[in-house]
C-alpha cells in the first residue's frame, strides 16, 4: 500500500533558496553556493557550485535532490574553491554529515553558511526522476527521518513539511538478517560482495572518506587485496564499515551510487544501532568533539572479554 | 613428568595479538614456569592492544588462521594509560560487525592477561585452542579466497535473459 507524499513544499523551498543564494552572492557574503541545478533527464537534479547571483535563479529543490552536498566541502575534493565563506544547501541528513565534519575539525562552522532545506523526502535511486513521490518510491533513508526541518542552519525557509510515514525498510532487513544463522548471513554477504567491482564510488561519495591515502590503496603493507575478487571485496567493505562506525551520518549515498546495488547502508545502520545501544551515541546536528570510538568510559562493557 | 600428548587429526592455527607489557610478559612467565599448553598459538607482539587494527583480525583469517586471540593489560593498567580502553570499545564494535557478516564469534577471543598471570594465559590459550579444534578448520575465508571473479561466461538464466535482450 503506497501513500502519497505531500510535495507542495518543494516550490516554496526552491523560491526561498533562490532569493537567499542571490542575496548572499550579490552581497559578497559568500564566494560560492553549493546547491542543486536541474539535470538533463526530466525531473532530475545535479549538484552544482554557483558563483554569481544570476545563476542563483536556476537553483532548485525537488524530490530528485537526493545527493549529499557535504561531500564537496571535504578535503578530499580539491576542485572546490576553498576561498571565502561558502554557502551550502542541506537537508537534515546532510546536516548530520556537516555536524560530523565540524566535530572532526574538517570544517569550521564560521566558514560555511548553511541553508537548511525542509524536506518531505527524496526519490529512491531506483525510481525514475520524474516519478511521483510516494512511500514506495521514496528513498529508504527518508523513512528513518525524524527531522524534516533541519536544525542549526543559518537560514531555513519557514515551510511546513510532513514526514513520509511508513515502516523502516532498513530495520526490517536488519531484523531479517539477524534472524538468520551465521552461515546464512555469511552466504548472503558473500553473494552481495561478489558483485562488487571495486569502483570505490561508495568511498568517493562519502563525506567521511577523506583520508589522503585510503587504507585499501596502500600496498606496503597490503591489508586489502585490490582485485575485485570476493575475498578482497569482503575485506574492503568490512574495513570501510568499521572506519565509518561512530561517524556515518546515514545519508545512504553509498548505497545510492553503488552500481551493483549492494545494500551498503545496511552495514552502516547496523553499526549505528549497535553504537547507540553500547555507548548511547547517535549522529546528530550538534558537532561532537569526540566520537564513540575516540573516547571511553572506565565502566564500558567488557562482558565479551575474559 | 610430561603427560602423553594426544594425537589429533586437526591442529588449529591460533594467532594471538598480544600487548608487550602485560600479556606477552604473562606468556613469557608461563614459559619460564614450564607450564604446558597447546603449541598451536602463534604470538604477535604489539606495544599495546590499542595498536591492534581490526583489519589485522581479518588478515589473520584470510591468511589461514582458524582462531584469533587478542589479549592485553587489565583496564587501568595499560602502559600507555588508555590504549586498552580504546581497544575495548573498538573491538566491542568490531565483534558486532563480524557477527552481522556471519563470522563465528566463538573463534575470536578477547582477554585481559597481566604480566603475573602466566596461569591465566595458559588457561585462555588452551580454552580457545580446544574450542576451535572442536569447531574445525575455518572454511569460510578459504572458500572466499578460492572463488574467482566473474569469468565472463554467461552461465546463469538471468545473464542469458539479459544477453538475449541486447
Amino acid at each position: 500500500m503506497s501513500n502519497h507524499i505531500d510535495t507542495s513544499a518543494y516550490s516554496a523551498v526552491t523560491a526561498a533558496i533562490r532569493s537567499e543564494a542571490a542575496r548572499l552572492l550579490a552581497g559578497g557574503e559568500v564566494s560560492a553556493v553549493i546547491g542543486y541545478l536541474p539535470a538533463r533527464r526530466k525531473g532530475s537534479a545535479q549538484p552544482a557550485i554557483i558563483t554569481s547571483a544570476d545563476q542563483a535563479a536556476e537553483l532548485i529543490f525537488s524530490p530528485a535532490c537526493v545527493n549529499n552536498l557535504a561531500v564537496y566541502l571535504t578535503k578530499a575534493k580539491k576542485e572546490v574553491p576553498k576561498s571565502g565563506r561558502i554557502a551550502i544547501t542541506a537537508k537534515s541528513c546532510d546536516m548530520r554529515a556537516l555536524a560530523g565534519l565540524i566535530g572532526e575539525s574538517q570544517l569550521q562552522r564560521s566558514d560555511i553558511h548553511i541553508i537548511g532545506l525542509p524536506c518531505p523526502g527524496v526519490l529512491s535511486s531506483v525510481a525514475d526522476p520524474s516519478a511521483l513521490l510516494t512511500t514506495d518510491t521514496v528513498a529508504s533513508k527518508c523513512l528513518e527521518c525524524e527531522f524534516n526541518l533541519p536544525q542549526g542552519a543559518d537560514f531555513t525557509p519557514v515551510v511546513n513539511v510532513t514526514a513520509p510515514r511508513g515502516p523502516s525498510r532498513y530495520a526490517a532487513e536488519i531484523a531479517r538478517l539477524e534472524a538468520m544463522t551465521p552461515a546464512e548471513r555469511w552466504s548472503f554477504w558473500k553473494a552481495q560482495f561478489s558483485k562488487c567491482i571495486r569502483c570505490y564510488a561508495c568511498r568517493q561519495v562519502c563525506p567521511f572518506c577523506y583520508c589522503e591515502q585510503c587504507m585499501c590503496d596502500r600496498n606496503r603493507p597490503q591489508m586489502v587485496e585490490t582485485t575485485p575478487r570476493p575475498a578482497g571485496n569482503l575485506a574492503w567493505h568490512i574495513i570501510r564499515a568499521i572506519h565509518l562506525s561512530g561517524r556515518c551520518a546515514g545519508c545512504a549515498e553509498c548505497e545510492r551510487v553503488c552500481p551493483m546495488d549492494i545494500p551498503l547502508n545496511l552495514l552502516n545502520r547496523k553499526m549505528a544501532r549497535e553504537l547507540k545501544e553500547l555507548y548511547d551515541y547517535e549522529a546528530g546536528f550538534e558537532p561532537q568533539e569526540k566520537g564513540p570510538l575516540n573516547s571511553y568510559l572506565e565502566k564500558d562493557d567488557q562482558s565479551f572479554i575474559k | 613428568m610430561h603427560p602423553e600428548k594426544a594425537k589429533h587429526d586437526f591442529e588449529p592455527k591460533i594467532i594471538a595479538f598480544v600487548c608487550t607489557w602485560c600479556t606477552y610478559a604473562g606468556a613469557d612467565l608461563a614459559g619460564t614456569s614450564r607450564m604446558q599448553y597447546p603449541a598451536n598459538v602463534r604470538v604477535l607482539k604489539f606495544p599495546c592492544t590499542g595498536r591492534i587494527d581490526p583489519a589485522f583480525i581479518l588478515k589473520a583469517f584470510q591468511q589461514g588462521a582458524d582462531g584469533v586471540l587478542i589479549s592485553g593489560c587489565h583496564p587501568g593498567d595499560c602502559h600507555y594509560i588508555s590504549g586498552n580502553f580504546h581497544a575495548r570499545r573498538r573491538f566491542a564494535a568490531f565483534r558486532k560487525l563480524l557477527e552481522f557478516i556471519g563470522v563465528d564469534l566463538s573463534r575470536i577471543q578477547f582477554s585481559w592477561v597481566s604480566a603475573a598471570e602466566g596461569g591465566k594465559w595458559v588457561e585462555v590459550v588452551t580454552d580457545l585452542t580446544e574450542r576451535v579444534r572442536s569447531l574445525g578448520p575455518m572454511q569460510e575465508f578459504r572458500e572466499l579466497a578460492l572463488e574467482e571473479q566473474w569469468s565472463g561466461a554467461i552461465n546463469t538464466p538471468e545473464l542469458q535473459e539479459i544477453y538475449d535482450q541486447i
